[in-house]
C-alpha cells in the first residue's frame, strides 16, 4: 500500500486514521517496518497507545520491559536499544509466530488483573519496588513465567538482530557483547520481508 | 514438450544427477517447491536464516505430525505448528545442501555390512546393503574432485580405503583451538584428527574459496565455497543450457499409465495453480520425508496404495543419525593470557574429529559392537541462539540485572567447546512416515505424519562416545562438562523410506535405486539408504546419486 508512506506527509489526516490505515496495512499483509516506524514514534505509542495496545497496556509493557532488561550501567537498557518500537513492530509482523504474538498481549491484561487481584491495585499505580515484586511473582506461575520469556526474547532480538530491524542501532548490542557480525549483513532489498520479492525479481525469464 | 528427465527437489541428491544429466546431453526438468536463491541474496541476516520461515515454509502453509512416545508409553501424534518443533532443513534451489554444515565423512566398508559384521539387534531391521564400499569409492572420490572437499588423510585405524591419497582442497584454517583437541585427545591417548569439509579452500572455476566468514551452519554462502548443490552442481549444469529450473514448483501427483510407468508431474505454481510436466524418467529426490511422502500421495489405478508401494514397503525404516552431543566451558581466566589470545577471536572452524572408536568392544556383551565418530566444534557464531539459551536456569527464567550480568559473563568471559557424536540409528518397525488421514497442507493435501521410534541399543555407543568426548574436553581444561545421548531424531539428517536391495518384496528400489515397480522411477536422496552408518550422511547422498546418474545416463541411451 504505496499511499500509506505518501500520506504521512499530512500529519493530522495520518494521525486521526493511523490506528485504521495500520490496521489495514497489517490485513493486506504490506505492512513493513518502515512504513510501521514511520508511523508510530515511541512517544506517540507511549501516549496514545496504538491499535493493539491501549495507553495503559503500553504502560504496563513498558515497565515490565525496563524490570526484565534494567538501565542498570551494565550495557544498554531498552531505550538505548529502541527495544519498546521493535517489539510493537513484531507484534504487528504477521510473519512472527502468531501464539506468541497473542501471548505477549494477552501477558498484559493478564497482569492487570493479578495485581489487582493481589494488591487492589492496577499495576501502573504500584511503586516500582511493588512492581518488581509483581513481576518476580508473575514469574512463579508457569503462565508468567512464559508470558516473560517471550517478552525477554523480543528484547534479545533487538539486543542482537540486525540493525536494520529497528534495534541494536548502531551494533550498541553486539558491541557490548563483543559480538563480530557476520560479512554481509541484512540490506534493505534482503531484509526478511522484502527478500523473497528481491529473489523472485531475478529470476531468468522462461517460456513455463 | 516431453523432457528427458523431469527431477523433483534439487538438493544433495538432485545436484549430481542435474550435473551428470545436463553434461551428457540430454535435457533436464528440475520442479523445486522452493524460491531460486542467487549466491548473493545470501546474507548473515539471522532473522533470515533463523528467525522466521524464509529459507524453510511457514508452520501455516507446510508443517508435519509427529508421533513421540508419552510417559505412559502410547504413541501421541502433534502437529508441529503446535510443538513448534520445525521439521524442515532447506527449501530453496539447492534444498537444505545450502544451509548444511558441511562435516563431511565416508561410510567405512563395515557400514556396507552391518548385518554380516555384527548380527542382528532385537527389534532392529538390519541388512547388508546391496552394493560394498569398493561401488561406491570412485563416487566418493568424484565428489572430492567435483563437489568439493578439503581436509588433510591422516592414517588411522580405521581409515577407508582411498583410490585417491589425499583431498583435492587442502585444510580450511581454523581456529588454534583445534590444536588444543589434538593435544588433549593425545594425552588421553586418542587420535584426534583433521576433519574433512565439503567447503573448498581454494577457487575453483567461478566459486571462490571459504572466506571464513564463520556464519556457516543454516547460513547461505556468500562466496560458493560451500559445497552446496546450487553452487557446486546446478549452477555448472545451468551452463550447459541443457536444464531448466522451475522454482516455486510443488509437485503433488505422478501419474501412471497402465504399464505403470510415470507419465506426468503434477505440481502446483507459485499462484497455486495446478500444472502437468512430461518426461521420459522421472527422478525423486525431495528429502527422504517428504520423497516417501510423495510416493504415497501418487495413487494410481495400477498402484492405489501409492506410488512403487505396491509391497507396501514406502515409508518404512526412515532413519536419523543417533547422536550424542554436550559441552564445556574454556574460561580466560583459567588460562594465561597469551593461550587466551590464541583462541579468543571470532574463527569458529574447528574440523577436528575422533575415528578410533568406530568399532567398539561392549562390555556387556563382550562382542563388537558398531561405534561412531565425535566431531569437535566450538559454538556458532550467530548471537540469537547462545542468547536465548541463557534465559533460563533449569526451569527457572533469569531476568533483569542478574540476566544481563550472565548474558555479559558468557559472551565475554568464556568459550564453548562442544562436540558431537555420531551413531547408527538402528532401523526399527516404529520409525516410518505415512500420511496423515487429517491434517493438509496449505493447497489440501495430507501431510506427511511421522513415527519416531528410537531403537534403546542406540544409547550404548552413544554413551561411550560420549565418555570419551567429555574426557577430552576436561583434558583440555574446560569447565562443566557434560553431554549426553539424544533420543530425539536429527531433523536435519534424514534417510531411508525406500530401502535400496535385491527382493522387490522387502525393498523399494533395486541396487541402482530405480524402483522395483516402476520402470521410469528412480529415487537419488537419501532414501535408498538401509542402514546410515555412523555419520553425517551428505557425502555418501552426493556419491551415490553420481553413482546412479550413469545408470540413468544408460537407461536414457538405451532408449534412444
Ligand atoms: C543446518 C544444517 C546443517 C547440516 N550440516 C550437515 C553436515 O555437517 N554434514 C552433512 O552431511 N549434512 C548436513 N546437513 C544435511 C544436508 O543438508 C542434507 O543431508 C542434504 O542436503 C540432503 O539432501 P536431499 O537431496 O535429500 O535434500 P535437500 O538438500 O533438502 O533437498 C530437497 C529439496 O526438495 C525440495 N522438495 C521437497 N518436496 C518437494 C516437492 N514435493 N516438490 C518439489 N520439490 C520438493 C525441497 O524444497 C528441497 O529443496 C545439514 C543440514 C542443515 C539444515
Amino acid at each position: 500500500m504505496a499511499q500509506f508512506s505518501d500520506n504521512i506527509d499530512n500529519l493530522e489526516h495520518w494521525q486521526t486514521n493511523r490506528r485504521q490505515v495500520i490496521k489495514a496495512a497489517i490485513l493486506t499483509g504490506t505492512l513493513s517496518q518502515l512504513s510501521f516506524l514511520q508511523a508510530c514514534t515511541a512517544n506517540q505509542l507511549t501516549e496514545e497507545g496504538n491499535d493493539l495496545l491501549d495507553a495503559n497496556q503500553v504502560g504496563i509493557l513498558k515497565s515490565v520491559m525496563e524490570i526484565l532488561f534494567p538501565n542498570d550501567g551494565n550495557g544498554p537498557g531498552i531505550d538505548d536499544l529502541h527495544a519498546f518500537e521493535y517489539i510493537m513492530w513484531v507484534l504487528h509482523d504477521t510473519g512472527s509466530y502468531e501464539k506468541y504474538r497473542n501471548l505477549a498481549i494477552e501477558g498484559i491484561t493478564w497482569a492487570d488483573e493479578q495485581t489487582q487481584k493481589n494488591q487492589q491495585k492496577n499495576y501502573l499505580e504500584l511503586s516500582q519496588a511493588e512492581r518488581e515484586q509483581a513481576v518476580a511473582h508473575f514469574n512463579e506461575t508457569d503462565y508468567g513465567t512464559e508470558w516473560l520469556s517471550i517478552i525477554l526474547t523480543y528484547i534479545l532480538e533487538a539486543l542482537l538482530l540486525d540493525p536494520i530491524y529497528g534495534g541494536n542501532p548502531d551494533g550498541i548490542g553486539w558491541k557490548w557483547l563483543n559480538h563480530t557480525p557476520g560479512y554481509p549483513q541484512a540490506t534493505e532489498e534482503l531484509r526478511y520481508e522484502n527478500i523473497l520479492k528481491t529473489v523472485r525479481a531475478a529470476y531468468p525469464k522462461t517460456e513455463s | 514438450m516431453k523432457y528427458d528427465v523431469c527431477i523433483i527437489g534439487s538438493g544433495a541428491g538432485a545436484g549430481p544427477v542435474i550435473y551428470e544429466l545436463a553434461q551428457a546431453g540430454f535435457n533436464v526438468l528440475v520442479l523445486e517447491k522452493g524460491p531460486w536463491f542467487k549466491t548473493e541474496h545470501f546474507t548473515k541476516d539471522d532473522m533470515v536464516a533463523t528467525r522466521r520461515a524464509i529459507y524453510t515454509p511457514a508452520f501455516k502453509d507446510e508443517f508435519h505430525v509427529l508421533e513421540t512416545k508419552d510417559a505412559d508409553g502410547n504413541w501421541k501424534a502433534v502437529p508441529t505448528h503446535e510443538s513448534r518443533t520445525d521439521f524442515w532443513n532447506g527449501s530453496a534451489v539447492g534444498g537444505s545442501s545450502n544451509f548444511m554444515s558441511a562435516y563431511f565423512h565416508r561410510l567405512k566398508p563395515n557400514d556396507f555390512r552391518l548385518l554380516s559384521e555384527y548380527g542382528n539387534i532385537q527389534d532392529g531391521n538390519m541388512v547388508d546393503w546391496p552394493i560394498t564400499y569398493n561401488d561406491l569409492e570412485p563416487y566418493y572420490t568424484k565428489v572430492e574432485h567435483v563437489v568439493g572437499v578439503s581436509g588433510a588423510v591422516v592414517p588411522h585405524k580405521h581409515l577407508e580405503p582411498r583410490s585417491t591419497p589425499d583431498y583435492p582442497f587442502p585444510p580450511l584454517v581454523t581456529n588454534r583451538i583445534s590444536d588444543w583437541f589434538t593435544a588433549a585427545g593425545a594425552k588421553k591417548g586418542y587420535n584426534v584428527i583433521p576433519a574433512a569439509r565439503g567447503i573448498i579452500s581454494l577457487p575453483k572455476g567461478d566459486r571462490n574459496a571459504c572466506y571464513l566468514s564463520n556464519y556457516c551452519g543454516s547460513f547461505g554462502c556468500s562466496s560458493d565455497g560451500k559445497s552446496s548443490s546450487r553452487a557446486a552442481l546446478i549452477n555448472d549444469a545451468l551452463k550447459t543450457g541443457n536444464v531448466e529450473i522451475r522454482p516455486d514448483s510443488k509437485v503433488f501427483h505422478l501419474e501412471t499409465n497402465e504399464k505403470n510407468e510415470i507419465i506426468k508431474a503434477w505440481y502446483y505454481d507459485l499462484a497455486g495453480l495446478k500444472n502437468s510436466v512430461e518426461a521420459t524418467l522421472f527422478v525423486v529426490a525431495a528429502q527422504a520425508v517428504e520423497t516417501s511422502r510423495l510416493l504415497l500421495m501418487s495413487k494410481n489405478p495400477s498402484s492405489p496404495n501409492g506410488l512403487a508401494n505396491n509391497a507396501g514397503n514406502v515409508g518404512k525404516n526412515l532413519i536419523f543419525s543417533a547422536v550424542a552431543t554436550g559441552s564445556g566451558f574454556i574460561h580466560f581466566d583459567d588460562f594465561p593470557a597469551e593461550k587466551i589470545a590464541e583462541i579468543n577471536n571470532p574463527m569458529t572452524f574447528v574440523n577436528r574429529t575422533l575415528v578410533d572408536f568406530y568399532e567398539i568392544d561392549d562390555s556387556q556383551s563382550g562382542k563388537k559392537i558398531k561405534g561412531g565418530i565425535i566431531d569437535f566444534l566450538i559454538e556458532h557464531s550467530n548471537p540469537m541462539p547462545k542468547a536465548v539459551k541463557n534465559k533460563k536456569d533449569g526451569d527457572r527464567l533469569v531476568y533483569g540485572s542478574e540476566f544481563k550480568t550472565k548474558l555479559h559473563t558468557y559472551f565475554t568471559t568464556r568459550k564453548k567447546v562442544r562436540f558431537e557424536a555420531f551413531t547408527d540409528w538402528i532401523p526399527n518397525d516404529n520409525c516410518y512416515v505415512t500420511l496423515d488421514p487429517e491434517q493438509k497442507d496449505k493447497w489440501g493435501d495430507p501431510v506427511a505424519r511421522i513415527r519416531l521410534g528410537y531403537h534403546e541399543s542406540n544409547k550404548i555407543p552413544g554413551e561411550f562416545l560420549a565418555g570419551i568426548s567429555k574426557e577430552i574436553l576436561t583434558e583440555m581444561g574446560a569447565r562443566d562438562v557434560s553431554g549426553a545421548v539424544s533420543t530425539g531424531p536429527t531433523v536435519n539428517l534424514q534417510a531411508g523410506g525406500c530401502r535400496f536391495g535385491n527382493d522387490p518384496k522387502t525393498t523399494v528400489l533395486t541396487k541402482d535405486c530405480r524402483a522395483h515397480e516402476v520402470p521410469n522411477l528412480y529415487v537419488t536422496d537419501g532414501s535408498f539408504m538401509p542402514t546410515g552408518g555412523s555419520v553425517p550422511y551428505t557425502f555418501t547422498i552426493y556419491a551415490n546419486a553420481f553413482r546412479v546418474a550413469e545408470k540413468i545416463i544408460d537407461q536414457l541411451k538405451s532408449k534412444l
